[in-house]
């Protein structure tokens, strides 16, 4: 047989057999299947990250409050302060020109 | 009509908006020249969220709570200076300019020779009460800038002057 010959035999077209394609799928379906996570890992990380987001965000309300608290003892302490020495000057002279 | 009455509505609003405002001082200039700067700014919604964290089981909180409650905002500022003269006259001029009468009216102004102080006390005249209240405030190396925005009480606020650690002012012991 010529070389030529030879080598058209060995690449001919050649039909798989019938189960091929019934084989291969099986083998896709196999390997595309994983074991499901559960639900509610899912569920419990979603609401992890909700209460942490909730906890992050009162905590910053309260630290806003307690910061506008400070600012506002400290306006009184000031506005009271500066009223209260002029009342006391008052006061003074008043009992200056009564004496 | 209807338009009539909307244009009434608006200017009224306007009005009421104008009335609750806080006086428009520039402090830029002495901004420049302070060492060090206190810087208060409570507009009416910050004012109310404050009051909710104001204790009421703690007597100078609850009266601070008390005290704030109806105001409209609160604003200080305070500068500081290295040395005496970095605030002028024409400064304090500027910031008695918007106290003008017939709104503004000029209750207590007193200086003493003794310490250089000066302490002027402005109280905004609406209706039957007082609807605001401005300090302007100074000392050789200090300037301090107090509006009080909305009805207050003079009384309440000057006693708890003499609290939080500030001690009153005792002039007799001078003398």
């Amino acid at each position: 047989m010529a070389f030529d010959d030879e080598l058209r035999l060995a690449l001919r077209r050649e039909e798989p057999s019938p189960a091929f394609t019934e084989r291969v799928l099986a083998r896709v379906a196999a390997t595309r299947v994983r074991p499901a996570r559960q639900p509610w890992i899912r569920w419990v990380a979603g609401m992890a990250a909700a209460l942490m987001l909730a906890a992050g965000g009162m905590e910053y309300r309260e630290y806003q409050g307690e910061r506008a608290k400070a600012q506002v003892l400290l306006a009184v302490r000031i506005a009271g302060g500066k009223l209260n020495k002029a009342h006391k000057k008052v006061q003074m002279l008043t009992h200056r020109s009564n004496s | 009509m209807k338009a009539a009455a909307g244009l009434l509505t608006a200017a009224l609003l306007l009005a009421g908006a104008a009335a609750a405002q806080q006086v428009k001082w520039n402090f830029d200039k002495l901004a420049a020249k302070s060492s060090s700067t206190v810087d208060v700014s409570l507009d009416g919604s910050l004012l109310r969220f404050a009051t909710k964290f104001l204790s009421d089981k703690d007597d100078d909180e609850a009266k601070v709570k008390k005290l704030v409650g109806g105001l409209k905002g609160i604003y200080v500022k305070s500068f500081e200076f290295k040395k005496p003269g970095e605030y002028t006259a024409a400064d304090l001029e500027a910031f008695r300019a918007p106290l003008h009468a017939p709104d503004w009216q000029r209750i207590v102004g007193v200086h003493s020779n003794e310490d250089g102080e000066t302490v002027e006390v402005y109280i905004k005249n609406e209706g039957k009460g007082i609807g605001g209240l401005a300090i302007i405030a100074t000392e050789t190396k200090q300037l301090t800038l107090v509006n009080i925005v909305g009805p207050i009480d003079l009384d309440s606020l000057s006693e708890l002057g003499g609290h939080f650690g500030i001690p009153e002012v005792d002039v007799d012991k001078k003398k």
